[in-house]
C-alpha cells in the first residue's frame, strides 16, 4: 500500500509541476478506471463523488479543474476499505490531461497522469496515441503488419501522425512476432482526431486489453483547393492565340508592301 | 508549489491505516464491548467481489457538493462495433441553372503537399474528410474550372445565384436539394477555410473552384470561387452527424 501511495504522489507531483507551464485555457481533465475486477468508490473529505467506478468507466473531471481535493480517497466499491488514501490532491487549471488508475509491470495498482498533445494535425491524418498500462513486459505495436512503436514498457506512451485509416492493430512482445498479446483489432484513426489507446490488464490474468478515448478538432483544412490550371478566355490557350495574331500582321504587311510596289 | 498540499505525514498516516493484516494479530481477537473504528486491512490480490445490487450509490454515505461537478462519460471499453456503421457517400451532382446534369462525385483526400485532391476535369470531388451532404458541417464538393484546356464541371460557378437549386444523390438512393445562399469570390489565401472546412453547425453544401486572373506561369488561380447551399427541407437529410 505505502508503495501505491507513493506512486500517485509522484504523479501528482508531476501534474502540479506541469501546470504552471500550461499556457492553453480550459482544462480538460478525464480519470480513466483501467483495472480489470475492481470496481470502486471515489471520496473527497469523507463524502461521496462518485460510485461503482469500475473498469473502463470515464469521469470527466474539467469541473474540478485547478480545485485542490482535500482527502481524496478510493475505496472498494460498497465498502469502507480504502484502497488508496491520497491525502490532498490539487489538479491543475489548465491543460489537458488523462489520469488513469492501472497495474503497474508488476501488478500494483496505481495511477498515472499523462498529458495530452493537442497540437495541430496535418489535413489527412490523425494522431495515434498509445500507452503501456499493462501487467506486462515491454511490446512492439503494429499497425497493418509494420511496427509502429517499439519496446515500449510500462508505463511509456508513443505516439505518430499517419494518414487516416482504419488500422489492424496487434501489440506482440518487443521484438517477437508471437504471441499476439492484444488484437489483431481494428483501429479507425479520424482525421484531425487523436485516438488515445491504453494497453490495460494483466498478462499473467489474461485480461489484457486496450481502453480507448479521442480528442476530436485537431485538424488542419487543406492548404488548398487547386480547381484549374488552365486559362478560360474562349477555350484557346493565349500562347495560340498571340501566334495567330502574328500570322495576321505578318499577312496584313505582306499584301500592303506588294500593293505599293505597283 | 504552494497548490501541492500532500505531506508526507498525510502519506505516512494513510499508510498505517491501511496497514497488512500481519501487522495486529492481536486486535482479531474481539472482546465484546470493543467497537472497532479501526479500518479493515485491505487485501492487496482478490479484491472483495463486488456488491451484487446495481444500486449506485449508498443512502448512508453523504454525496459531495463536488459530484455536481464531474460527469460520466462514454466507456473507454474498445467496442470494435463503433466504426463499423457505414455512412453513405454523395455520388452525382445535378445543377440545373448550370447544366450540370448526374455529374459523378468521387470522395478525395489530400495530396502530399497537403492540398484538396481533385479529380479529372469531368468529375467532382468530395472531401471526404468532411461531412456528407446533409449532415451538420460544410460538406464540400470542388471541381475544376477548367484542366488542361479541358472545361471543369464547375466551369460556370460564377454564374451561380441565390435561389438555383442543388441537387446531390447519395449511394444509398437518397436525394436532397439544396438551394444557392451565397456566393463569393476570396483569393486563394484568404479563404475562410474555418467556414469553408467546418466539421459542424448547421447543414450547408459548398461548392468551390478556381477563379479570378489566370497567372500562366505558375499554371494557377489567384482566386477561389465559393457557394454555399442549405439544404431545401431545412433540416438535413436525417444522417446522424
Amino acid at each position: 500500500m505505502k508503495k501505491l501511495i507513493a506512486t500517485f504522489a509522484a504523479a501528482v507531483m508531476a501534474l502540479a509541476i506541469a501546470a504552471p507551464a500550461m499556457a492553453q485555457t480550459e482544462a480538460r481533465i478525464h480519470l480513466i478506471h483501467g483495472i480489470p475486477d475492481t470496481p470502486v468508490d471515489v471520496f473527497v473529505d469523507g463524502e461521496a463523488v462518485f460510485t461503482d467506478f469500475a473498469f473502463g468507466d470515464t469521469q470527466d473531471l474539467s469541473g474540478l479543474a485547478g480545485a485542490t481535493l482535500v482527502g481524496l480517497q478510493v475505496r472498494l466499491a460498497g465498502t469502507d476499505t480504502v484502497a488508496i488514501d491520497a491525502g490532498d490532491v490539487a489538479l491543475p487549471d489548465s491543460g489537458n490531461y488523462s489520469i488513469i488508475a492501472h497495474l503497474a509491470a508488476d501488478g500494483t495498482p496505481t495511477i498515472a497522469v499523462y498529458e495530452n498533445d493537442t497540437s495541430a494535425i496535418d489535413s489527412g491524418n490523425g494522431r495515434l496515441q498509445v500507452r503501456h498500462t499493462a501487467a506486462a513486459p515491454a511490446v512492439d505495436v503494429k499497425a497493418d503488419g509494420a511496427v509502429a512503436f517499439s519496446n515500449l514498457a510500462n508505463p511509456d506512451e508513443a505516439k505518430a501522425d499517419l494518414p487516416a485509416a482504419t488500422y489492424s492493430v496487434e501489440v506482440v512482445p518487443t521484438g517477437a512476432d508471437e504471441p499476439v498479446v492484444i488484437g489483431p483489432a481494428d483501429i479507425a484513426l479520424d482525421e484531425g482526431t487523436s485516438l488515445i489507446v491504453y494497453a490495460v490488464g494483466s498478462l499473467d490474468a489474461g485480461s489484457l486489453t486496450v481502453l480507448t478515448e479521442s480528442i476530436s478538432g485537431l485538424g488542419t483544412a487543406p492548404a488548398e483547393v487547386p480547381t484549374g490550371n488552365s486559362p478560360v478566355d474562349g477555350g484557346m490557350p493565349l500562347t495560340v492565340v498571340a501566334g495567330a495574331l502574328v500570322l495576321l500582321v505578318a499577312a496584313g504587311g505582306g499584301l500592303a508592301l506588294a500593293r505599293r510596289s505597283h | 508549489m504552494r497548490r501541492f498540499a500532500i505531506s508526507l505525514a498525510t502519506i505516512a498516516l494513510a499508510a498505517s491505516a491501511c496497514s497488512t493484516p500481519s501487522q495486529t494479530p492481536s486486535e482479531e481477537v474481539a472482546a465484546p464491548q470493543m467497537t472497532s473504528t479501526t479500518v479493515p486491512a485491505p487485501t492487496t490480490t482478490t479484491p472483495p467481489i463486488p456488491s451484487l445490487s446495481a444500486e449506485p450509490g449508498f443512502d448512508e454515505s453523504p454525496q459531495s457538493p463536488l459530484a455536481d461537478r464531474v460527469a460520466s462519460l462514454d466507456s473507454a471499453l474498445y467496442d470494435p462495433q463503433e466504426h463499423a456503421v457505414e455512412t453513405p457517400t454523395p455520388v452525382t451532382l445535378t445543377i440545373p441553372s448550370l447544366g450540370i446534369d448526374g455529374a459523378d462525385i468521387i470522395d478525395v483526400g489530400v495530396t502530399d503537399d497537403g492540398e484538396m485532391e481533385i479529380p479529372d476535369a469531368g468529375r467532382v470531388g468530395w472531401y471526404r474528410y468532411n461531412p456528407v451532404p446533409g449532415e451538420s458541417g460544410s460538406a464540400v464538393l470542388a471541381a475544376h474550372i477548367s484542366f488542361d484546356g479541358r472545361p471543369g464541371v464547375f466551369r460556370y460557378l460564377a454564374e451561380l445565384v441565390p435561389g438555383d437549386e442543388a441537387i446531390v444523390t447519395l449511394d444509398d438512393g437518397t436525394t436532397i436539394e439544396f438551394r444557392v445562399v451565397e456566393t463569393a469570390q476570396y483569393p486563394k489565401d484568404d479563404l475562410p477555410v474555418e467556414r469553408v472546412f467546418a466539421k459542424d453547425g448547421s447543414p450547408i453544401l459548398t461548392l468551390i473552384t478556381c477563379g479570378g486572373a489566370f497567372d500562366r506561369t505558375a499554371r494557377s488561380y489567384k482566386d477561389n470561387i465559393v457557394a454555399y447551399a442549405v439544404p431545401v427541407n431545412g433540416a438535413g437529410n436525417g444522417i446522424a452527424g
